[in-house]
C-alpha cells in the first residue's frame, strides 16, 4: 500500500503554548483514520496544518511523498469539512457544491451532473436551490460534506462533520459515510469527540491528549489493548483505581489496591514489584455475582446509584475495600433476573485478563 | 387580559405619536408644494403643479440638479473601492499601525464641517482645482467616508473568517477567493454604505458652499441662495424632490439587500 499522508514529529505552538506536540502519523491510500480526543487537545490544529492553513512550528508533513509546507492550500487536492462548516452564505447548496469544481476548472458541461450526484449522495437532492440559512444544521453539514467530496480530492479532512446531527441520523450517517468513503476509496482523516463514531467508522484510530498522540491502531486493538490509562479511560466506559504491584507472573501481575489483592494483566509490560500502577476495568466486564469462585477477582461494594438507559442499566458501586473506588458496570438484561436497588450490598467479580494495570506516571 | 390590552393601547399610542410627529413636516411640505397660491402655506390653497412647473423652467434649477447628481455619483464611486478595502483591511488583517489607521480613517467625522470646508477650499485653491466640479465630489467622499467604512465593517465583522480558508480549500487562489467569496459576503454592507454616501452627498450643504461658485453651484447651495431672497412654494417643491430621492434610495436598498438586513445592520 502506498503512503498518502505522513506526519513526522510535527509540533505547533501558539504564543508559546504547544497545541500539537511532536505528532507522528502515517496514513495509507484509501484508509480511514479517526482522531479522537478531548476538547482543546489539538485535533483541529493538526487538520489545519495538513490542509495548509497553519504552518507547523517544527516537523514535516508529506502528502503523496512530497513535502507540502511550501504548497499553498489552494494547490493541495484536499477536501475539508470545517468544524464551523464555512458554507458560502450567498450561494445555494448546489452553488456551494459546484464552487470547487469551477475553481478547479472542471469541464463546465460536467459540473451540473457532478453537483447532482453528490447532493444525491448526501440525500439533499431536493434542497439544491436552498441557501445555507434555509437549511437545518444537519442539512448544512451534509452540504459541507458534498462540497468537500465533489471534486474527488486525494485526501478528505473531516472536523467533526456529524456533530450537529441527532443520534439516530448520526448513526445512520456514520454507516452511510463509511459506505461512501469505501465506494469512492478516498483517504480520510476524521476528527470526533465521539468514541463510538471512531470505533464504528474507522480503519484506524489515533487517540490524542494535550497535543500528543497517545496511541494509534485498529479499533479492536485500541479497545482491547489500550497502552495507557488515558486511552483505556477515553474509549469505553471505564473505572479507574490505583494500586501497587506485589508480585509478577507471566503476563499477569498481582496488585494490591486498598486492602484487596487483585490479579491483573500487565499487557506485556515489565512491572517490577512495588511499581505504582493505575488499574482500569471496563463496565461490561464486571458482573454482580453470587458465587465468586469462577472469577479471578472479587470485591464487595454498595450500590450508589443505578441509571436506567433503556437498553441497559448502569450501576455505580462504591467499593470501600478498593480505597473507596467507584466501579461502573452494565446490566444488559435486567428483565431476566434480579434488579438491585440503591444501597444494596453486592459482590462483584471479574477476570484477570480484563483488568488492565498501567505503570502510573512518575509524579515529580 | 386587561393588562395586555391597555399595554397594547399605550404602545400603539406611542407608535402613532411618533409616526405623526416624524412625518408631519414631510406631509406639510408635500402639501404646500401643490398649492395654487403665491405663498407657502398649509393647508394649501387649491391644487396645482404650477410650482413644479416653475421650478423646472427656472434657469438655475436643472443645471444645479444635474451637478448635484454628478457630484453625488463621483462621491459614491470613489467611496465604494476605498471604503470597502479600508474596512476589510482594518477589520480583518492585523498589521502595524492598524489602530492608528482606523482612527485616522474616522477622523473626518470628528472635525467640524466648517473646518473641513475651509481647509479644503484653501487646499483646492492652492493646487488650482477649485472651480471644477469633481473635486467637490471627492471632498464629499472624504468627509463622509466613515459612514461607508462603518457600514462595510459591520458586514466584515459578521463574516466568518473561515470562509476564505474554505475558498482556498476549494481551489480558489487568493484573488479569486476575495472576488467570489469575501466581496459578495460583504456586499450588503457595501450597498448600504453606497446609498448612505449618495444621500449624504446629495444633501451636503456646508462643505459644498465653500467649494462651489456661481458656475458650479449645487442644489443644496442653490436652495440656500434662494431662501435668502424670497421664500416661494417652489422651495417646497425642491424639498419634495429630495424626499422622493431619499425614498427611491430606501426602495433600492430594500430591493438589493432587504430592509431587514439593513435594519439589523449586517
Ligand atoms: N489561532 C490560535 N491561537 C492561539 N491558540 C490557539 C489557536 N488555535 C488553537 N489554539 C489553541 O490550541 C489548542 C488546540 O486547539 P484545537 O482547536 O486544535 O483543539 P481541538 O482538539 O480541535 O478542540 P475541539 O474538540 O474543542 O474542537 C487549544 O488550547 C487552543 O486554545
Ligand atoms: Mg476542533
Amino acid at each position: 500500500m502506498s503512503r498518502m499522508v505522513e506526519v513526522k514529529d510535527v509540533s505547533k505552538s501558539f504564543d508559546g503554548t504547544l497545541a500539537v506536540n511532536a505528532v507522528n502519523l502515517v496514513l495509507n491510500r484509501g484508509e480511514f483514520l479517526t482522531i479522537v480526543g478531548p476538547s482543546g487537545c489539538g485535533k483541529t490544529t493538526l487538520l489545519r496544518m495538513i490542509a495548509g492553513f497553519e504552518v507547523p512550528s517544527a516537523g514535516e508533513i508529506r502528502i503523496n511523498n512530497d513535502r507540502v509546507e511550501s504548497i499553498p492550500p489552494y494547490r493541495r487536492s484536499i477536501g475539508m469539512v470545517f468544524q464551523k462548516l464555512a458554507l458560502f452564505p450567498h450561494m445555494t447548496a448546489a452553488q456551494n457544491v459546484a464552487y470547487p469544481l469551477k475553481m478547479r476548472r472542471f469541464e463546465p458541461a460536467q459540473i451540473p451532473s457532478l453537483v447532482d450526484k453528490y447532493l444525491q449522495l448526501v440525500q439533499l437532492g431536493d434542497y439544491a436551490g436552498r441557501y445555507p440559512h434555509e437549511l437545518s444544521g444537519g442539512q448544512q453539514q451534509r452540504v459541507a460534506i458534498a462540497r468537500a467530496l465533489s471534486f474527488s480530492p486525494d485526501l478528505l479532512l473531516l472536523d467533526e462533520p456529524l456533530s450537529a446531527l441527532d443520534k439516530k441520523l448520526r448513526e445512520e450517517m456514520q454507516l452511510e459515510f463509511r459506505r461512501i468513503q469505501q465506494e469512492l476509496g478516498v483517504t480520510t482523516i476524521n476528527v470526533t469527540h465521539d468514541q463510538r463514531e471512531a470505533l464504528v467508522m474507522s480503519d484506524r484510530i489515533a487517540v490524542m491528549n494535550e497535543g500528543v498522540v497517545q496511541q494509534d491502531g485498529t479499533p479492536v486493538d485500541m479497545y482491547r489493548n489500550p497502552e495507557n490509562r488515558f486511552v483505556a479511560n477515553f474509549i469505553g466506559m471505564t473505572s479507574l483505581f490505583e494500586g501497587t504491584v506485589c508480585a509478577t507472573g507471566d503476563g499477569v501481575v498481582s496488585v494490591k489496591s486498598g486492602n484487596v489483592l487483585l490479579q491483573a494483566r500487565s499487557n506485556d509490560k515489565v512491572l517490577p514489584v512495588n511499581t505504582r500502577v493505575d488499574c482500569a476495568i471496563r463496565a461490561e466486564q464486571i458482573r454482580i455475582v453470587e458465587d465468586a469462585s469462577v472469577y479471578d477477582n472479587s470485591v464487595f461494594g454498595t450500590i450508589e446509584h443505578r441509571i436506567f438507559e433503556g437498553d441497559r442499566i448502569v450501576y455505580t458501586v462504591h467499593v470501600e475495600d478498593l480505597g473507596g473506588a467507584r466501579l461502573h458496570l452494565f446490566d444488559h438484561d435486567p428483565v431476566s433476573h434480579k434488579e438491585y436497588p440503591a444501597n444494596e450490598r453486592v459482590r462483584l467479580g471479574w477476570n484477570a485478563r480484563d483488568l488492565f494495570a498501567f505503570q502510573a506516571p512518575q509524579s515529580n | 387580559m386587561r393588562g395586555a390590552r391597555s399595554k397594547k393601547i399605550v404602545l400603539w399610542s406611542i407608535i402613532w405619536f411618533n409616526i405623526i410627529t416624524l412625518s408631519l413636516p414631510t406631509v406639510i411640505v408635500i402639501g404646500a408644494s401643490f398649492t395654487a397660491g403665491e405663498i407657502i402655506q398649509f393647508p394649501p390653497e387649491g391644487f396645482s403643479l404650477r410650482w413644479y412647473q416653475k421650478l423646472w423652467q427656472l434657469d438655475d434649477f436643472q443645471p444645479a440638479l444635474m451637478r448635484t447628481f454628478y457630484v453625488s455619483i463621483i462621491c459614491t464611486l470613489i467611496s465604494i473601492p476605498v471604503g470597502t478595502l479600508a474596512a476589510i483591511a482594518t477589520v480583518r488583517y492585523r498589521f502595524r499601525f492598524r489602530k492608528s489607521i482606523q482612527v485616522y480613517l474616522l477622523l473626518p467625522f470628528t472635525i467640524p464641517l466648517v473646518v473641513s470646508g475651509i481647509s479644503m477650499m484653501i487646499f483646492f485653491g492652492e493646487i488650482r482645482i477649485l472651480g471644477s466640479l469633481w473635486p467637490v465630489g471627492m471632498a464629499l467622499c472624504i468627509i463622509n467616508l466613515p459612514f461607508m467604512i462603518w457600514s462595510v465593517s459591520a458586514s466584515v465583522n459578521a463574516l466568518d473568517p473561515e470562509l476564505e480558508n474554505a475558498a482556498y480549500n476549494c481551489g480558489a487562489p487568493p484573488v479569486q477567493a476575495f472576488l467570489t467569496v469575501t466581496l459578495p459576503a460583504v456586499m450588503p454592507g457595501v450597498i448600504t454604505g453606497s446609498m448612505l454616501m449618495f444621500i449624504l452627498a446629495f444633501n451636503e450643504f456646508l462643505v459644498s458652499l465653500f467649494l462651489t461658485d456661481s458656475r458650479t453651484v449645487t442644489l443644496p447651495v442653490q436652495i440656500y441662495n434662494s431662501i435668502r431672497s424670497i421664500i416661494t412654494p417652489d422651495l417646497a417643491a425642491v424639498s419634495v424632490i429630495y424626499i422622493v430621492i431619499a425614498l427611491i434610495a430606501v426602495w433600492l436598498l430594500d430591493r438589493l439587500v432587504g430592509l431587514e438586513i439593513f435594519l439589523r445592520s449586517k
